[in-house]
This record gives structure tokens, C-alpha cells and sequence, in this order.
């Protein structure tokens, strides 16, 4: 129970009960007023003109006539849907169906409501009182509890409104709690498992598509993202084993041997040379894992702006046709219009520079590399670099991203095999994918690239 | 030159020294910041070579910022191996006016060295005309001539020559054409560089002219109008 009146759920309902309370009140009391107002109004003009009718009648016929009239009128009414009372000065009766004066009510005429004896039953009676000539007195009465019976509906109807909002509104909100807390318990229970180093447990999800599912699939993209950040790390010290260790172990003999050997002074310097060409691989080595490492934490995207991705390819295109022209490749670059998108400009330089370097690599001489910067239908802008070298075999496509893979076709040639785990690390920084594809013959390597404002895809 | 080197590690440290040293530099050295800050503020130097990380209560960018604060405007070069852009930024920010990620090539920190003193001696941002040998370069009307002959150049390789000839007589490396010319701080694996170079050789030194643009091994290029 104490649960229950800690849970937020059902303290904002039975916020929303009372308010819905109150609506009802703020709609009924003014149509109660008026409603009153109304019919009191209504039955004094009737009982008004009633004696108005009545005095006339006494002013044409008199006494007699009047008494006549009146005993007339109480045989045939129905008991008491008229009380009348027709008296001399000294209020002794005359003629009608009340058998005296009624005490309580002020000797003057007008209109009163009083409480009087009908049939031995004390009744709300409305009363007009008239003098007539000759110090006749004339009362015309109306039974007021004639219409309780609806203001009693209307009392039980406003009564059942406020029950049925009253029970509906706390059901639903423990309905409501009771879901609620279910999901919740779902997600505490992965979260700790996650804690616990279950890193593939993900929030559960209904596709109900409302807020808390939102969260949860904006949480399970930040829980996968965090994966792939802890298996990178941990690649990274694989790779870091394996591939630095190999330059490493060729430096260490060259200096080694060096020291043992003394070679003459030329040979000296020429193994120098080369230890120093070692460590330069090393460092690139370096270089390349520390700057995939700052994309991959999301560090640079705090320098995000609104790049135009033509006119960035378009310059790294220009700074690579010279060597293109020098290798005797075709080079063609295509862009239609501006291709906006919330970016880091050296970045994705940086990414096309890559792709662009593979294939000069690659591709034969009289080869063919094409850029093409353009907007897909959905809005994302496409930044391709196709070629028609060797490509990449389709098994090895899915591994060609890994860091430090080299594919069959790039042994023997120059690089450390980062190259496009960067361009896909890049790809990924800015909410979009690269895929590598068949390029009958060759390969065609693109960054798809959503259009943000920079923001939402975080 | 007289050129500050505050720099805690030895071995790079003599390694430096004796490098600017004999490349006709006079050079000082300070192995701590408290040290690097006394010499710095009481001799005046034309460069300053600057570790990020240095023991004795002030680093590398404390100092930068003390000088700075008492009007010092002696150029500043970062020498650090903290390479993340942002915190290029920062040194570039509290004042320093190169950054260099360690390790380096000796002629790349030579090349930012002698580009840095040169920029603190002559304010040459308002020339109109560069003039190296019979290559003449206006910058307003951005004509570009050799002994009578115009030289027509595209946008970037203009930029490229213009580099080359404000640092005419310095040399001046394939990372420092890059970041000036193309603003790129990554380092593309082909010799793109090169290319370039030699595409715009092609077009100021025809075969009967004499050579502008020379190469330095294992640095870069020099743009000199002497052999």
C-alpha cells in the first residue's frame, strides 16, 4: 500500500480525479442556480396571475360567486395541486381546502414560503397572499415539493458522475502503475545484468513505439555503440600485440645485429635509415589507432558544422588528381549540388582521402577511379569512391573494415591496414554507415551520411 | 638564432640542442618550467621550443600563458605527445604559435623552427610583391611571372607557390604544405605532396631555367634562387 501512495502514477491521477471533480462542480453549480432561479420564478407568476384571476372574479361577483368558485375548484383538482383559502377579516374560513389560517406567515399581502400542515403532512408550500375588499383575505398556495424528485436525479446523476470518475481514474492509474512498473523491473533487471558484464543484454522492447520504448531502443543503440567502443578496446590490444610487435621485433634485430656486426660506416647508416623508416611505421601505426580512438569516443563531433560534402570532396579530389594524372588513372569526379550534412570537414576528408588512397593503390595503371558526391531519395547524401581494380572478395567484405586487416589484394603494397576501419569509424561518428560493394569489376566504397542537424543522432 | 629549448628529457633535448646547433643556431636550455620561465622572461630569444609536460610546479602551457600575460610575443613552438586536436587546440590556444607532436623528424622541428623566427622578424603579411630570383609573384593582382615569361596557375597551386616563396630560403616540409595549403593535419599516405610539387615545377622551371624549388632528403623542399 505504501507502494502504492509513493508511486507518482497514482498521485498524478488522483490530481487528475480532483481536477475532473472540480470541472464537474464548475460546470453543474451554475445550471443549479440558474435552474432553481427558474422555476422558483416561474411558479410565483403562476400563482400571481392565479389570485390576479381570482380577485377579479370577487370583484365581479362577490363573495358568494367567489366561494362558489373556489369549492367548485377543489372538488375537481387533484388533492393539493392548488392550496387555496378564502377567509373574512377575522381570518375565519370561508371556503377552500385548507382548514385554517396557517400559522407563520405575516399579516400583509405578498409572497411567502412557509412550512404548513397539508393532510397532517408538513409541506414546503409557497404562498401568495391578497386582501380583498371588504377585508376579505385570499391565499394561493403551491406545493414546492412537487419537483424533488428531479432535483434528487439531478443530485444522484452529479453524485454517480464523480463516483465513476473517482473509481475509473485510481483503476486506471494502478492499471497504468502496474505495467509500468513491470517494464521498469524489466529494465532494472537488464541494466544490472549489463553491470554485471552481460555487455549483449539489451533493454527489452514491445514496438509499442510509446516514450518508454523510445528510451529503451535510444538505450540499446547507446548500449550497442558501448559495445562496439569495449570490443574495440579490446581489438585495439590485440592488434596492438600482433601488429606492433612485428616492426618492433624487426628493430630490435636490425639495432641488435647492427651492434653485434659493426658493419663498415656506409652499411651502418643504411641500417639506420632503415631502423628509423621501422619506427615511422610504428608511429603511423600509432597515429592511425589514436585518431581512431578520438573519432570512435565522439570527442569530434563537439566541432561539428554544416559541411558541404561536394565541395569537401571536391577539394580532396583536386589535391589527388595530380598523383591520379601521374599514374596514368582515369579520374572523374561528380557531384550534383550542394550535399549539406553536420560534420567535421578534415574528417571526412580525412575518410575520402583514405578511400581515394586505397584505390590509387589498387587500381592498374590506365585504371578508372570515379568520386560521386550526390543525395539519395531518402535525403542522406552519398559519398562513393568507385574503381575498377581488383576489389574486395565478397567473403572478406564484412572483415575489410576490421582494424588491421589487409585483404589479398593490398599485401605488398604500402599501409598498416587502418585505413578504412578509419573511414568507417568517421562514417559512424557522423550517424551513417560505409559500405563496401561489387563494382563489376572493382569496388565502390560509400559513406552514406543521414541528414542531421547534428543533434539527433547522438 | 638564439633559440630557448624547455625541455625535461635529455636525450631529446641534447638531441635538439645539438641539431639547431649546427645548423648555426644558438641555442639554451632549460630542463624544468621553473627554469624555462626565469631564462625565457629575462632573455630575449627568437624562438622558443616549448615540452608540454615539464616538472617544477609550471608545465608548458603555464608558462606560454605567463608569457603572454607579461607581453612576450617571441613566437612559441609546442613540441608535445598529446596529439588529439583538441588538445592542439588548447596549446594553440594559450598562446603557442606551431605544435609539434612528438616523436618528429629533426628537419621537420628545424623547418617550424626557422619559419617561426622568420615570421617573428619581418611582419611581411602586408607585401604586395614576392620576389624570389626572376620569379615574381603579385598577390593583388595575382599574376605570377618568370624573367618575362607569365606563369598561369590554378587556385591551389598559386597558394602552394606562395607558400614556398614567403619561406623562400627555409625549408619547408610536406606536413607544413599540407597544413598551410590544404588544411589537412592528416597525413595521406600516397606522395600526393611530391606530386604537386613537381607539377608545379614543371610549370616555373622550364628546361633552359634554373632551378627554384629544391629538394631537402629526408625534410622537404626549399625554394632558393641560388644553387
Amino acid at each position: 500500500m505504501t507502494r502504492l501512495i509513493r508511486s507518482s502514477t497514482v498521485n498524478w491521477a488522483f490530481g487528475y480525479v480532483l481536477l475532473g471533480i472540480a470541472a464537474l462542480a464548475v460546470f453543474a453549480v451554475p445550471l443549479w442556480y440558474a435552474w432553481s432561479v427558474t422555476i422558483f420564478e416561474g411558479r410565483q407568476e403562476v400563482l400571481r396571475d392565479d389570485a390576479q384571476r381570482l380577485t377579479e372574479l370577487f370583484n365581479r361577483e362577490g363573495v358568494a360567486g367567489l366561494t362558489a368558485y373556489i369549492n367548485a375548484r377543489v372538488g375537481m383538482q387533484i388533492a393539493f395541486e392548488r392550496t387555496l383559502l378564502l377567509t373574512d377579516a377575522a381570518h375565519h374560513r370561508l371556503a377552500g381546502n385548507l382548514d385554517a389560517w396557517p400559522t407563520g406567515i405575516p399579516d400583509r399581502p405578498g409572497m411567502n414560503a412557509v412550512m404548513i400542515d397539508l393532510a397532517g403532512r408538513p409541506t414546503h408550500t409557497l404562498l401568495v397572499q391578497t386582501s380583498l375588499p371588504g377585508g376579505y383575505q385570499l391565499l394561493v398556495g403551491r406545493d414546492s415539493s412537487l419537483f424533488l424528485p428531479l432535483e434528487q436525479r439531478f443530485a444522484w446523476g452529479l453524485g454517480g458522475a464523480v463516483t465513476f470518475l473517482f473509481v475509473f481514474g485510481m483503476a486506471g492509474a494502478i492499471f497504468i502503475r502496474r505495467g509500468l512498473l513491470a517494464r521498469v523491473v524489466g529494465i532494472r533487471q537488464a541494466v544490472s545484468a549489463i553491470m554485471q558484464g552481460d555487455l549483449r543484454q539489451r533493454l527489452p522492447t514491445a514496438r509499442s513505439g510509446d516514450e518508454i520504448d523510445t528510451l529503451s531502443q535510444t538505450l540499446n543503440g547507446m548500449l550497442d555503440h558501448m559495445e562496439h567502443l569495449i570490443r574495440g578496446i579490446s581489438n585495439v590490444s590485440n592488434s596492438i600485440a600482433h601488429d606492433l610487435r612485428t616492426p618492433l621485433a624487426e628493430l630490435r634485430s636490425r639495432l641488435e645485429e647492427l651492434s653485434l656486426t659493426r658493419p663498415a660506416a656506409a652499411e651502418t647508416f643504411t641500417e639506420i635509415e632503415g631502423a628509423v623508416a621501422d619506427v615511422d611505421r610504428v608511429m603511423s601505426i600509432f597515429n592511425a589507432l589514436l585518431r581512431l580512438s578520438e573519432i570512435d569516443t565522439g570527442a569530434r563531433r563537439s566541432g561539428f558544422v554544416q559541411v558541404d560534402a561536394a565541395r569537401v570532396a571536391a577539394e580532396v579530389v583536386e589535391f589527388y588528381e595530380p598523383a591520379a594524372e601521374q599514374k596514368g588513372v582515369a579520374f572523374t569526379f561528380q557531384a550534383d549540388g550542394v550535399a549539406a550534412v553536420a560534420g567535421d570537414p578534415v574528417l571526412l576528408a580525412q575518410a575520402l582521402s583514405n578511400l581515394i588512397d586505397n584505390s590509387l593503390k589498387c587500381v592498374p595503371s590506365r585504371g578508372s577511379i570515379s568520386v560521386e558526391v550526390g543525395r539519395r531519395t531518402d535525403g542522406s547524401v552519398e559519398i562513393a569512391v568507385a574503381d575498377n581494380g581488383p576489389g574486395i572478395a565478397a567473403v572478406d567484405r564484412p572483415k575489410a573494415t576490421e582494424r588491421f586487416f589487409r585483404g589479398d589484394a593490398s599485401r605488398g603494397t604500402p599501409g598498416v591496414g587502418l585505413g578504412l576501419s578509419i573511414v568507417e569509424a568517421v562514417a559512424r561518428l557522423h550517424g551513417g554507415v560505409l559500405q563496401l560493394l561489387d563494382n563489376h569489376p572493382g569496388l565502390r566504397a560509400q559513406m552514406v551520411l543521414p541528414v542531421t542537424d547534428g543533434r539527433s543522432s547522438r | 638564432m638564439k633559440v630557448l629549448i624547455v625541455e625535461d628529457n635529455e636525450r631529446v633535448a641534447r638531441f635538439i640542442t645539438n641539431g639547431l646547433r649546427e645548423s648555426g643556431h644558438t641555442v639554451e636550455h632549460a630542463a624544468n618550467g621553473r627554469d624555462g620561465l626565469f631564462l625565457a622572461t629575462s632573455e630575449p630569444y627568437d624562438v622558443i621550443v616549448m615540452d608540454r609536460m615539464l616538472p617544477g610546479n609550471i608545465d608548458g602551457l603555464g608558462i606560454i600563458e605567463a608569457l603572454r600575460k607579461a607581453g612576450s610575443r617571441t613566437p612559441i613552438l609546442i613540441l608535445s605527445a598529446l596529439d588529439a586536436v583538441d588538445e592542439r587546440i588548447k596549446g594553440l590556444r594559450a598562446g603557442g604559435d606551431d605544435y609539434l607532436t612528438k616523436p618528429f623528424a629533426f628537419g621537420e622541428l628545424l623547418a617550424r623552427v626557422d619559419a617561426l623566427a622568420r615570421r617573428g622578424q619581418g611582419g611581411d603579411a602586408g607585401e604586395r610583391i614576392l620576389q624570389v630570383g626572376d620569379l615574381r609573384m603579385d598577390l593583388l593582382s595575382r599574376r605570377v611571372t618568370r624573367a618575362s615569361r607569365t606563369i598561369n596557375l590554378q587556385p591551389r597551386e598559386f597558394k602552394l607557390l606562395e607558400y614556398l616563396m614567403r619561406h623562400a630560403n627555409q625549408v619547408v616540409t610536406r606536413t607544413m604544405l599540407l597544413e598551410a595549403v590544404w588544411d589537412y593535419n592528416f597525413d595521406p599516405q600516397t606522395n600526393v605532396v611530391d606530386v604537386h610539387i613537381s607539377k608545379l615545377r614543371q610549370k616555373i622551371e622550364l628546361d633552359s631555367e634554373r632551378p627554384l624549388v629544391r629538394t631537402v632528403r629526408n625534410a622537404g623542399y626549399m625554394m632558393c634562387a641560388h644553387d
